[in-house]
């Protein structure tokens, strides 16, 4: 999850606030497609993936392409606002209530010696790294993975050497939406999802991808390694339960932003 | 010639406009609510209006007071809700655990909310760009948590999840006062941004905002800059918290650390104007009310067509993101643009704000 939000910031110089809400949309697709026609949830990951890129090229290509030259800030509140649009048409759509997926297999697990591991948190585990893999693979060997890193190197060279920019840049973000809406289809499997449910996954993204370091796909994954330590660390304080762990979370970004803002992994820019 | 004297008109008609809203919110409530109920007079016979008013009033001193930090220092600030929140919690627990009465209680709500920005700023505003951004959220959103979890031998030293009560403060006209004092507060918000630009201190901060390496070589201590406004802007902030605190009577994570606050103060910023005197009071009043209005809780309200009384509130939300997406893509320097005499409304000024930030 973190990975898409962290191309998405790293190329195109977007938080993308409307992160938490594409995850959440990938979860209801997953959602849908179990209950209505009995698909594997696995199975359907292919057609998070595609119909969120789909969505994020449209809104890249239609909204967000048009402020990308304007100060910081109008980027933080116009994807505020397709934040807001996202979440509030999946709540008229679905309505509030928890919706969850549970396959035949989702209690069972792999038994190794006295030690269970269930099974759907491994195979989410391969599919992160198998994501991550193709989303390395398509930035560093195709075309239009090149030209993202050139335009991430430098926006204006790369149209000087004649890319096309406004495409460019809804890839990138279609590509980022996709990943988000793979991890919103393996979040429905862990936990029940409502529309509203997306805000702290767009807080846990920023704190993973600032963690990692912006731009590279295996600083991104270091990151969310570190981010799910620290907070199940927090979590397992005994006597506080699981409060302090939004809190501890956000200590550390702002610990981590202050003494090393390139991130853990990261090279200044 | 034509054009100034219709700029010139604009003007006019502009301040003649809130020159009318100005007395009417002023002296509107001293007439007594009986009276404007039998009268029957729009507006006043809700007592809801009160209420609204005041929060309007909140959101102005919100507003204006994030327009020093994001709107002329340049920083945009993500976090300023704490602030709010530690003046609510510094004003609530002197007046409820400590008993000090409101009056007392009050001064130092700013007081906290000004010392803990400058304490969080210190490291904070080293930082740039998005960086800042998203740790002043972080910052803002750790500290709602921290006062809600904080226990000290099993009791939650800040009232924990069931919040804080405090008791009510006894005056004749309550909702009168604390419209006053709210308004007040706006006030003294909006003349301390008045002061700030015209003084060198300002001067300062808006040469940090245009090229902050070229301040620090002209001799402006940035770092002492950029600290004072956001320890003025929290203090602001603070200082609406203190009374909303004694004003709502109940506080507790949800009404005094909300999230979304951080975005519609920006948005009313944006919306107003940012840099400007007026626009960011201005952006408050036109989207409270606007929010308040699609919400269906104004007393002057219509039915949205197609829309079942269920989903009015979703649909509400849904129109607040679009118009935020129409006013950041199509009219980023705000309305006040089109009332300062410079610009007019037209398709022109919409296509060429489209073309100037478009890739």
């Amino acid at each position: 999850m973190g990975v898409g939000f962290g191309l998405v910031w790293g190329v195109l110089n977007i938080v993308n606030l409307a992160h938490g809400a594409l995850v959440i949309v990938g979860g209801y697709i997953t959602w849908q497609l179990f209950t209505a026609l009995h698909l594997d949830p696995f199975l359907t990951l292919p057609v998070d993936a595609v119909a969120l890129f789909v969505l994020g090229y449209t809104m890249q290509r239609g909204v967000i392409n048009r402020i990308i030259r304007a100060p910081l800030l109008f980027t933080f509140l116009l994807t505020f606002g397709l934040n807001l649009i996202i979440v509030n048409v999946l709540l008229l759509i679905f309505g509030s209530d928890f919706r969850s997926v549970t396959p035949s297999y989702s209690g069972q697990g792999l038994e190794l010696g006295k030690v269970v591991i269930p099974y759907v948190p491994l195979i989410s585990l391969g599919v992160a790294i198998l994501l991550s893999a193709a989303l390395a693979f398509i930035l560093n060997r195709t075309r239009i993975g090149l030209a993202i890193n050139a335009i991430a190197a430098d926006r204006d060279a790369a149209q000087l050497v004649g890319i096309d920019l406004r495409h460019a840049y809804a890839v990138t973000y279609g590509l980022g939406a996709a990943c988000a809406g793979v991890a919103g289809g393996l979040i429905a499997l862990i936990q029940a999802i409502t529309p509203t449910a997306g805000e702290p996954y767009t807080l846990q993204a920023f704190v993973v991808v600032i963690l990692g370091g912006l731009g590279r796909v295996s600083a991104t994954v270091i990151g969310g390694l570190a981010f799910g330590l620290v907070e199940a660390f927090g979590q397992s304080i005994p006597g506080s339960g699981s409060v302090f762990a939004n809190a501890i979370a956000f200590g550390l970004l702002v610990l981590v932003l202050v003494t090393r803002p390139q991130g853990l992994m990261g090279r200044l820019r | 010639m034509v054009k100034g004297d219709s700029n010139r008109r604009w003007r006019r008609i502009f301040l003649i406009l809130a020159a009318v809203i100005g007395a009417y919110a002023l002296l509107a409530p001293l007439t007594s609510l009986d009276a404007a109920q039998s009268a029957n007079i729009p507006l006043l016979a809700d007592r809801l209006w009160f209420r609204l008013a005041t929060i309007i009033a909140m959101f102005i001193v919100m507003a204006t007071a994030w327009n020093i930090i994001g709107g002329i220092t340049g920083y945009a600030a993500f976090g300023n809700v704490a602030f709010f929140g530690i003046g609510a919690y510094t004003t609530g627990m002197l007046i409820a655990k400590a008993k000090w009465p409101f009056l007392a209680a009050l001064p130092l709500a700013p007081l906290v909310a000004g010392a803990f920005a400058a304490l969080v700023g210190l490291p904070l505003l080293r930082l740039r760009g998005h960086y800042f951004a998203v740790a002043s959220l972080g910052v803002g959103v750790a500290v709602g948590e921290l006062v809600q979890n904080i226990d000290y031998h099993g009791q939650a030293v800040f009232g924990g999840a069931s919040g804080l009560f405090l008791p009510i403060y006894s005056i004749d006209n309550r909702g009168l006062f604390f419209f006053y004092l709210m308004l007040a507060a706006a006030a003294a918000g909006i003349a301390v941004t008045w002061w700030v630009l015209r003084s060198k201190f300002g001067y300062g901060l808006i040469a940090i905002r245009e090229n902050e390496e070229a301040a620090a070589v002209l001799g402006v201590n940035t770092t002492a800059y950029k600290v004072a406004a956001f320890s003025l802007a929290a203090a602001l902030t603070g200082l609406a918290g203190g009374i909303f605190s004694q004003w709502n009577v109940f506080i507790n994570q949800d009404n005094t650390f909300p999230i979304e606050y951080n975005v519609q103060m920006i948005l009313m910023a944006l919306l107003g104007g940012t840099g400007t005197v007026f626009g960011p009071a201005a952006g408050a009043v036109l989207l409270q009310l606007l929010i308040q209005f699609l919400g269906g809780t104004l007393p002057i309200s219509f039915e949205l067509p197609f829309v079942s009384e269920t989903a009015r509130p979703i649909v509400a939300q849904i129109i607040l993101g679009l118009l935020l997406v129409g006013v950041v893509i199509f009219v980023p320097r705000g309305i006040i643009d089109f009332f300062g005499g410079r610009t007019r409304l037209s398709l022109g000024y919409l296509r060429r704000s489209l073309r100037e930030t478009s890739l």
